[in-house]
């Protein structure tokens, strides 16, 4: 018990050290403003966290930290230029909700994807709307030219104008560096701090249409703008392999990331919406919890089964 | 537990909504204005008090399945005129509720309460008994319905208030839901706090 909870720990200092990289990246394309974003999110949602705990009659433990690297993932789905108040508002939401649903031992979805789904139905005008890479926004300024992100250029038009050094870089509005999101899934699969079957699973599904169903004329350029828009890659990195949410098992685990990216990818082929994949990683929560459920329900029958040869014997 | 609060029961102490998780759907789908509430108010109000006294003169030697009909078709009958009279006072938000207006006919307080509490009752009592389940209802339906049109809207009945930043994905059902989520655990919160208070701290307080 004691290995397993010190092992969790590691886990959210991992994904925290991953995430406070790519924030750094944010800085340095969008200003102190991505950063002063990223604070007041997370300090929102860690006084949040004591409250309900404290509601619920628990005590605050290191282990209900989890709601700062959600907050983290939350803010970098964001453009650095939104509403604090409406971050804020999300990051209550977030936080209030997954205790409603029984905290943190109880997790039916992931914190980030609801709070994005949750500022998409609220505030879509201000969640789609990003400034230009190297536009620098004041804390208390308010942006003034505003463009689509990248996502959505790709998804109308189904071409981009970005080198492959700007793609690694991550200087196209609305996308993160690939370069960081790359080291960041072999760091965190490799420590095992992320399911590593939803994980391969999604970058499969994302790899076998991009190439079947390409979205551009070159299977190679649909390829590498699929993962480097609709937040394909961070989205396979920190909520669909969230360890929280995803199957425990890698088989199905596999299956659970691989329908995850078939289906965002077939509704992002279709409906030319943008970060369709944190939408369907939500709706598909439930085939997640199901599998959680089937292998649990296995554990037990293996068990008892085991009970049983041992009282023949 | 003394008469008289088992007859204000439905109000507070037992509530439709909040601690019996009853007749949720409207509350979530259509609970997001409050001229949506008084439309359901006003058709839940009718339905049920009427079926209710009339379905108590049923008599109770017919088998259970038998009776449980009769109760849904007498409501379906105060329906009709219900909806006639829905229609003039409420000629739009009618059509946005839909389905869940003809749903009210069949709610659990006339096909699930009948049986297992108001019929076990003497007639006044039940009577007294009825309307406060009903209030408690009403209750809670204006409660959800104004919070959320405020925040959801930025309106009262219709009427703009000035708020700075809407959140329109109260307005929307999974909002409601959440919302009243929220409520349900509150009110039990609260119920276990007053019911623990009541009984002096020292006994065992189930929270049903």
């Amino acid at each position: 018990m004691q290995k397993k909870l010190k092992s969790e720990r590691f886990v959210w200092l991992d994904i925290m050290i991953t995430l406070i990289t790519l924030e750094i990246m944010q800085f340095f394309y969008y200003g102190a403003r991505a950063v002063v974003l990223c604070g007041i999110c997370a300090v929102v949602s860690l006084i949040t966290e004591i409250i309900c705990t404290r509601l619920m009659g628990r005590h605050f433990t290191a282990d209900d930290l989890y709601c700062i690297s959600d907050a983290l993932i939350v803010t970098l789905m964001l453009p650095a230029v939104i509403d604090f108040k409406i971050a804020g508002i999300a990051c209550v939401f977030t936080v209030i909700i997954k205790n409603e649903f029984g905290g943190r031992k109880n997790m039916i979805f992931s914190p980030a994807s609801v709070a994005y789904v949750f500022m998409l139905t609220s505030w879509r005008s201000q969640l789609i709307m990003y400034t230009e890479p190297h536009v620098h926004t004041g804390i208390s300024e308010k942006a003034g030219n505003l463009v689509s992100s990248a996502s959505h250029v790709f998804n109308t038009t189904g071409k981009l104008n970005f080198t492959d050094f700007e793609i690694l870089m991550g200087n196209m509005a609305g996308s993160l560096s690939m370069l960081l999101l790359v080291v960041s899934a072999v760091i965190l699969f490799f420590r095992s701090d992320i399911s590593k079957g939803a994980f391969v699973g999604t970058i499969t599904g994302t790899l076998f249409l991009a190439c079947i169903l390409p979205m551009c004329s070159n299977i190679y350029d649909s390829v590498k703008y699929t993962f480097s828009t609709n937040m394909v890659l961070f989205a396979s990195v920190y909520i669909i392999s969230d360890r929280r949410i995803a199957p425990k098992h890698n088989y199905y685990a596999f299956f659970y990331g691989f329908f995850t990216a078939v289906f965002s990818y077939a509704l992002v082929a279709f409906t030319q919406k943008e970060n369709m994949i944190i939408i369907v990683s939500l709706l598909l929560t439930p085939v997640a919890l199901a599998f959680r459920n089937l292998e649990k329900n296995i554990e037990l029958l293996e068990k008892a089964e085991k009970k049983g040869a041992v009282t023949v014997e | 537990m003394n008469k008289r609060t088992s007859v204000f029961d439905g109000l507070i102490g037992n509530n439709t909504v909040l601690s019996s998780l009853m007749v949720i759907s409207p509350v979530i789908m259509c609970g997001d204005t409050l001229k949506n509430a008084m439309a359901i108010i006003y058709a839940f109000s009718a339905i049920t008090f009427i079926s209710v006294i009339a379905g108590s003169f049923v008599p109770r030697k017919l088998p259970y399945a038998v009776r449980i009909i009769i109760y849904t078709i007498i409501s379906s009958l105060v329906f009709i005129p219900v909806k006639f009279a829905a229609q003039q006072f409420f000629p739009q938000v009618i059509n946005r509720i839909g389905i869940y207006f003809m749903l009210l006919a069949v709610n659990s307080l006339i096909i699930v309460q009948t049986e297992a509490k108001f019929y076990r009752m003497k007639r006044g009592k039940m009577i007294f008994s009825l309307i406060f389940y009903i209030f408690g209802f009403d209750a809670v339906i204006l409660i959800v319905s104004f919070l959320r049109e405020l925040i959801a809207h930025g309106t009262i009945y219709d009427r703009v208030v000035d708020i700075d930043t809407l959140i329109s994905g109260f307005g929307l059902p999974f909002g409601g839901f959440i919302f009243l989520g929220l409520m349900c655990g509150l009110y039990r919160k609260i119920r276990s706090v007053s019911r623990h208070e009541n009984t002096g701290g020292d006994s065992n307080v189930s929270d049903d």
